[in-house]
């Protein structure tokens, strides 16, 4: 099936749902990303890795680690959607707008195309954001991630490179690359209003960036210097091994000294900027591992840990808090040490770096493990569901760890 | 007889200045109509006639779009809601407000523009140098428009700019698939004007409390 089809699909049933549903229906959402999940499963292979550094062409397919991600992404947004406590079914538009651009930016290999599925994206989700809750923090994610996903259109007349690989013109094109990747990556300095949505609003509101879009993102930063970059290479790499090991260092500290409500969001982005710093700084094959594990253990522990901190998933909670400690052998810890191994390879500095900032998401994780929940008044039934389908993906969580090599493999086939 | 390139960057600063100030409930239509006007000698140059008809179609489409969104926000009686022009928050008081901060950027803008026309060659056949400015102008005022937003319609006024200068850089860069790129970096403008005439729309029907009461 073609990717596209597969984007219409996402589209229309977001667009449906939304228009559907009411309050007492509002957990059929989790159609709109079950549905993408099935699609994508059917959907047509491209042999080669897909890079958005070409001139305008066709979509042709997703790669193999493109379509393991985008299903293993929706099923986690399915199981978001499941676990929440309350829905508002108009989530199903931002969630379908997300999910077609996802996948079609995953399939692209026209920086064009691709730059301007992510406008759609983000402007749906900072629509969304300034609805609910209309304040400078919200704007900000229209601005600053707006600002990337136009850097990655003002590269998309330059590219490819193909003859101009020395010069200003790669440099150009890595620096707009790397302004683009960080900015929709909320990697600081451009991460601020990331931080900001998290503690404004509910989790499940910023579950569409959080789990369709951010994962995506990152595959295609870790692609882009294989691509031809030229001179730009070592401008987008050094940049974002910087700004990345930076914020994943200030990530770690706001996971530990912030409130207990932006835990997960802090330790998530300050996963995400190490991933980023070390695929980009050190491209090596544990790196790439290491930031596949991480993405594949936050995919399967979101779903609880974007559930607002009620008494009713309290152990199952604390045990995805363990695994995401980076204790041995939860998934994290391997996934951690592959970045640490692949940075180590760099420098003494980078190493100091990661080092500090999986130290402070190791104390975020041990205090989250030891907050107590709220009491809820949701009926006996749905809480004990939602307790089966929590111990159940943290059962996963145990099994990530155990063979982590194993499941990157089976789900994003390298 | 060449091209002028001062000419070209003439008439596209004065557009890109229109369209960094433009304020209002039409802010989008109108700096996408003075936007494609101005950078229209330039696409004209490299693109042609086909060039020049789609920062025209561009225009139109636009401007159409915009008056049907704002005739489906006023008359299809779904969720009211957010209003385009109304601040997202309340700055401080200062002594410059957010018109003069945009002159600031667009000022700022000039060597920017200046210094990517002269030193990045646009183009996969042959190389063209020097006649990107008004395009690189457009862009970092869209950027700039973009980045001191305090409404949804500054954003969407930013996202209109940035796709037209992109549009206008695809056709410089000549090749097979220049037209069709900038057809497709194009589209983003008429939908941002469509967005923006929705939401004017719907906020446009809402109820006011107070007069409802006094009536």
């Amino acid at each position: 099936m073609n990717p596209l089809i597969i984007a219409a699909g996402w589209l229309a049933l977001g667009l449906i749902t939304s228009a559907l549903l009411r309050r007492r229906t509002s957990r059929l959402v989790a159609i709109v990303p079950l549905a993408g999940a099935t699609l994508t499963f059917f959907s047509a292979r491209s042999a080669v890795a897909v890079v958005p550094l070409g001139g305008l062409s066709a979509i042709t397919g997703l790669d193999r680690a493109g379509q393991g991600l985008l299903i293993a992404a929706a099923l986690s947004m399915v199981l978001v959607i499941l676990l929440q406590p309350s829905i508002d079914p108009s989530i199903g538009r931002s969630i379908g707008v997300v999910g077609a651009a996802a996948t079609i930016a995953m399939a692209s290999t026209s920086p064009l195309l691709t730059g301007l599925v992510l406008i759609a994206a983000v402007a749906t989700l900072a629509l969304r954001w300034i609805a609910q809750s209309p304040g400078r923090v919200t704007l900000a994610a229209g601005r600053v991630a707006g600002t990337g996903t136009a850097a990655i259109l003002a590269a998309s007349p330059l590219l490819p490179l193909s003859g101009f690989t020395t010069g200003d013109r790669p440099v150009v094109v890595g620096a707009l690359l790397a302004t683009g990747v960080a900015a929709l990556l909320a990697v600081y300095p451009l991460g601020g209003w990331a931080a900001g949505i998290i503690r404004t609003l509910r989790p499940v509101e910023i579950a569409p960036w959080l789990i369709l879009l951010v994962p995506v993102v990152l595959i295609i930063a870790e692609r882009i210097p294989g691509g031809v970059l030229g001179a730009g290479s070592p401008v987008f790499e050094h940049v974002l091994l910087v700004i990345g090991l930076g914020s994943a260092v200030w990530g770690g500290i706001w996971a530990v000294r912030g409130p207990e409500s932006t835990r997960y969001g802090r330790v998530f982005m300050a996963d995400i900027a190490l991933c980023v710093a070390a695929v980009e700084g050190a491209r090596v094959s544990p790196a790439v591992t290491g930031a596949l594990v991480i993405l594949l253990t936050h995919l399967t522990l979101a779903p609880i840990l974007l559930r607002a901190g009620d008494a009713s998933l309290l152990w199952p909670r604390r045990v995805a808090w363990a695994l995401l400690s980076g204790v041995p052998p939860s998934p994290s810890f391997w996934g951690r040490l592959l970045l640490l191994e692949a940075l180590a390879a760099g420098n003494i500095g980078s190493t100091i770096a990661a080092v500090v900032a999986m130290g402070a998401i190791f104390i975020a994780a041990v205090m989250a493990c030891a907050t107590r929940g709220r009491p809820t008044n949701a009926p006996a039934w749905r809480e004990r569901l939602a307790d089966v389908a929590a111990w159940l993906l943290v059962a996963v969580g145990i099994a990530v760890g155990l063979a982590p090599q194993s499941l990157t493999g089976f789900v994003f086939g390298h | 007889m060449g091209a002028s390139a001062a000419l070209l960057s003439a008439t596209g600063v004065l557009a890109t200045l229109v369209a960094i100030m433009v304020d209002g409930r039409r802010a989008v239509a109108i700096a996408v109509v003075f936007l494609a006007a101005g950078l229209a000698p330039t696409a004209a140059t490299f693109g042609g006639a086909p060039g020049v008809a789609v920062l025209g179609g561009c225009a139109i489409a636009a401007v159409l779009l915009a008056w049907f969104g704002w005739l489906g926000g006023r008359v299809l009686p779904w969720l009211s809601g957010l209003d385009p022009m109304i601040p997202a928050f309340a700055p401080a008081d200062r002594l410059f407000g957010p018109r003069s901060t945009r002159a600031f950027g667009a000022a700022a803008a000039i060597p920017i523009a200046s210094w990517v026309s002269f030193n990045v060659p646009v183009g996969q056949i042959a190389a063209v140098q020097g006649f990107l400015f008004p395009i690189a102008y457009a862009w970092v005022c869209g950027v700039v428009r973009l980045l001191v937003a305090r409404t949804v319609e500054d954003l969407a006024v930013g996202v209109a700019m940035i796709a037209i200068a992109t549009a206008t850089a695809w056709l410089l860069r000549s090749g097979t698939d220049s037209f069709g790129g900038a057809v497709f970096a194009c589209i983003a403008a008429p939908l941002a004007a469509l967005l923006a005439g929705w939401l004017n729309g719907r906020s446009s029907r809402r109820p006011l409390p107070l007069l409802e009461a006094e009536a």
